[in-house]
């Protein structure tokens, strides 16, 4: 049973209507939006293993896990499957899905965005079951480790060798009513009734043909295909519950990289800081309260030392002040904006960047919301940090 | 306390010298400093040196000092303090000479910032003052920090952005007969407000120039300062003051705590006040730095550095003229001179010798704010003892 269902599209709308992820976004931070909108605020301590789809995870050497599951804020011992695949190993994943997994698909070139389905521990929602799966190969589109794409642009043979093909074989008893991995025009001639528009292709899709059907409580076959795969399953949207993070779409700001050397990669500091800094985490110093970001050995109140332990911070606030760089800064799109937020409730101020929208487009006293984002890459490492959404450009 | 004199004060022009690398400055300034020495200067008699360089180029501080100005048998100290550094080798200086460890010593301050490219300035810039987790990721350019205190500043006072254009405007026109200042033409507010933006809300003419320089000051003890000259410039008072280093722990950014601070001190220790300054040398590393620091310095009422502005008071032949030299914004800012610079600057006003004269100096201060806005300086000279 899937119980919610987490949707995120970044804001910036790019050819043909699709979404554009923003130069500090990546799958990771677009994996942690959509995961955190099916968990719901505060994540979920019953999470025991996080599925994620996608053919764009940042780091093949490296790790993802750690920065997903921070992100996410569910515990560091949680299984993480970095599972390779489109929109089939989506809902493979779905289909074989425990209580307590989360299922995320991310896509980030062409029509970027990001789904996540969480199977909670009680046994309702929306419900899933096999309906039919067939691996075929017709390699029309392909990307080895050499990272260059070969493309044989050739959609008849696609149409015919590819998903007619694979329908023929799978044999799903009955006319699907979404396609994930197709355009609505080319879907509807598959399928019956009225078939929903999905933002995305890939790995992301079926999680949003799920949550389409369910906002129109529809049931009925769901296929996901690529190339000449396609896993199909049989949707009941029941009683699951859709959460979308989705920025009303704006054009894409101008802004410039400037060419230049290589941010320099501190890997100590940057191990001393990865809890408090990814999840977004205060030291509390025991014996007087105050909390401090970042974290500190001694108190700023107190002088207390050694002794302070993380707590959540809260993920809104208020500009205190910003300003907004237009230089070339090698390596940073320019102009960008940074923000001293200070945030609800608690006696702490942040300073971090205004999530990349091209420059001036915050105030003071704007609110807004802290999210995960890439905020540099440095010598070939990402580094993850929170930064400001306006509450405005929403 | 042992009382404490400047008897020699030189300095090589600010600019970008491409050709000339921290080993031809820091000797050419201690050289321009000898030449002020009324009585003449034997090297022999100095005894220590204090160095502050706020970057290290070429090799460490102290050792460039010794050897390029063949001070092999004296002992040389490296200063860094932010922006704070050349007013701290003098501070530095000052105590060793009245704690009677020594009775002549020199101050050298010197950067060579236009040694490295000036796209990489930016990175080696921010990996010198910043966290390497959680600031120098964001891009926080050395600007920036300053922005955002200014910006914040705009929002509470009634100062606008033409204030801080006004400054620009004067600072510029003092440099104009500063032989040594890096920008001596005049501009327009016109010009100013219409510059590009470099960080908001600094354009292209609130913002100093990357310079490189040395600057250089001869300091004796009470007893021996008539060897030198007859008419030396006393050291009243100084004063050092810290803060918190990252901006989200700074409650009010309005204000520079350190300056405060630091002008308490120095205020305290000259038994002076802002009313008796005749003369000020400010950190205007960004015009609206300069405008806020009139309040911390007690030139000005809280939130009101505006209106000295449109009073004129800060020009030369106004009631407290604020860099004569052109400031960091006209005459130059290579970090670790700078405050040697203004003292430089001062020396000579108290003198009645420079370029351009505040008609009747008799009390001065020099004032710096860096690390960005966690530490400044101020120094407190006088033609009189007291």
């Amino acid at each position: 049973m899937i119980t919610t269902i987490g949707t995120y599209l970044p804001t910036w709308s790019g050819p043909g209507g699709a979404r554009a992820a923003g130069l500090d976004e990546d799958a990771l931070t677009l994996a942690v939006a959509a995961g955190r909108a099916a968990l719901g605020e505060g994540g979920s301590d019953q999470a025991t293993r996080v599925v994620v789809v996608s053919r764009e995870l940042p780091l093949l050497d490296g790790d993802n896990a750690a920065a997903l599951l921070a992100g996410l804020d569910v515990p560091s011992d949680v299984d993480v499957v970095e599972r390779l695949g489109g929109g089939p190993s989506t809902m493979d994943s779905l289909l074989a899905a425990t209580p307590g997994t989360l299922v995320i698909g991310v896509d980030l070139a062409g029509h970027a965005g990001a789904a996540a389905g969480w199977v909670g521990p009680e046994a309702r929602g929306g419900e899933l079951s096999p309906r039919g799966r067939v691996h075929r190969s017709l390699p029309l589109h392909v990307r080895g480790q050499d990272a260059v794409v070969y493309d044989d642009d050739d959609p008849r043979l696609q149409r015919e060798r590819g998903l007619r093909a694979s329908l023929a074989v799978a044999d799903l008893s009955g006319k699907p009513v979404a396609i994930a991995g197709l355009r609505r025009r080319e879907a509807t001639a598959y399928c019956q009734g009225e078939v929903p528009e999905l933002p995305t292709l890939g790995s992301s899709a079926p999680l949003f043909a799920l949550a389409a059907l369910a906002d129109t409580a529809a049931s009925g076959i769901v296929g996901a295909v690529e190339q000449a795969s396609l896993v199909a399953a049989w949707w009941d949207p029941g009683d699951v519950v859709v959460h979308r993070d989705e920025a009303s779409p704006q054009p894409v700001p101008a802004r410039r990289m400037a060419p230049g050397p290589d941010i320099k990669f501190a890997a100590t500091a940057y191990d001393r800081a990865f809890d408090a800094k990814l999840r977004w985490q205060a030291g509390r110093c025991p014996s007087c309260g105050t909390l401090a970001l970042p974290p500190r050995h001694r108190c700023l109140t107190c002088g207390e030392e050694g002794t302070a332990t993380p707590v959540a911070l809260p993920r809104t606030g208020t500009v205190y002040t910003l300003t907004t760089v237009h230089v070339p800064v090698p390596g940073l799109a320019s102009p960008y904006s940074l923000a001293v937020v200070q945030l609800d409730g608690v006696d702490v101020r942040s300073l971090v960047q205004v999530t990349d929208d091209g420059g001036d487009t915050t105030d003071i006293d704007d609110r807004g919301r802290l999210v995960l984002r890439r905020v540099a890459v440095r010598s070939g490492v990402p580094d993850y940090g929170y930064a400001f959404v306006p509450e405005k450009r929403n | 306390m042992r009382r404490v004199a400047i008897v020699g004060a030189g300095m090589t022009p600010f600019a970008e010298h491409f050709a000339l690398g921290i080993k031809d400055l820091v000797p050419m300034a201690v050289t321009e400093m000898a030449g002020t020495v009324d009585k003449g200067l034997d090297r022999g008699d100095i005894e220590a040196a204090w160095f502050g360089e706020l970057s290290t180029t070429d090799g460490f501080p102290s050792g460039i000092l010794a050897d390029s100005c063949g001070l092999l048998d004296i002992p040389v100290t490296h200063v860094e303090n932010a922006c704070a550094t050349g007013q701290d080798a003098l501070r530095n200086a000052v105590l060793g000479i009245a704690s009677g460890y020594v009775d002549v010593a020199l101050v050298v301050g010197a950067d060579k910032v236009r040694e490295t490219s000036a796209r990489s300035t930016f990175w080696d810039w921010m990996g010198m003052t910043r966290d390497m987790a959680w600031d120098y990721p964001l891009g926080l350019v050395a600007p920036a920090n300053f922005a955002l205190h200014v910006r914040r500043y705009l929002h509470e006072a009634p100062a606008t952005r033409t204030h801080m254009a006004m400054i620009a405007v004067k600072n510029h026109k003092h440099a104009v007969t500063n032989p040594k200042a890096q920008l001596r033409q005049e501009i327009t507010i016109e010009q100013v407000l219409s510059a590009p933006i470099v960080v908001e809300p600094f354009g292209l003419y609130d913002c100093t120039p990357q310079s490189d320089g040395a600057a250089s000051l001869l300091v004796v003890g009470e007893e021996v300062v008539d060897r030198y000259t007859d008419r030396p410039v006393w050291v009243q008072g100084f004063g050092l003051g810290m803060d918190r280093v990252m901006h989200q722990h700074k409650p009010d950014m309005t204000t520079f705590p350190p300056t405060v601070k630091a002008a308490a001190s120095a205020y305290a220790m000259a038994g002076k006040g802002p009313q008796d300054i005749d003369v000020a040398e400010v950190h205007d590393c960004f015009t609206g730095v300069e405008l806020m620091s009139y309040e911390d310095l007690g030139f000005a009422d809280r939130f009101c550095g505006h209106e000295l502005v449109e009073a004129g008071d800060n020009y030369v032949g106004g009631r407290i003229p604020v860099n004569p030299s052109g400031g960091l914004k006209a005459k130059g800012h290579p970090p670790g001179a700078t405050g040697v610079a203004q003292c430089v600057e001062l020396f000579e006003q108290l003198r009645g010798e420079s370029t351009n004269q505040v008609e009747g100096a008799r009390t001065a201060l020099a004032h710096n704010i860096g690390g960005p806005t966690a530490v400044s300086a101020v120094t407190i000279l006088g033609a009189d003892k007291t």
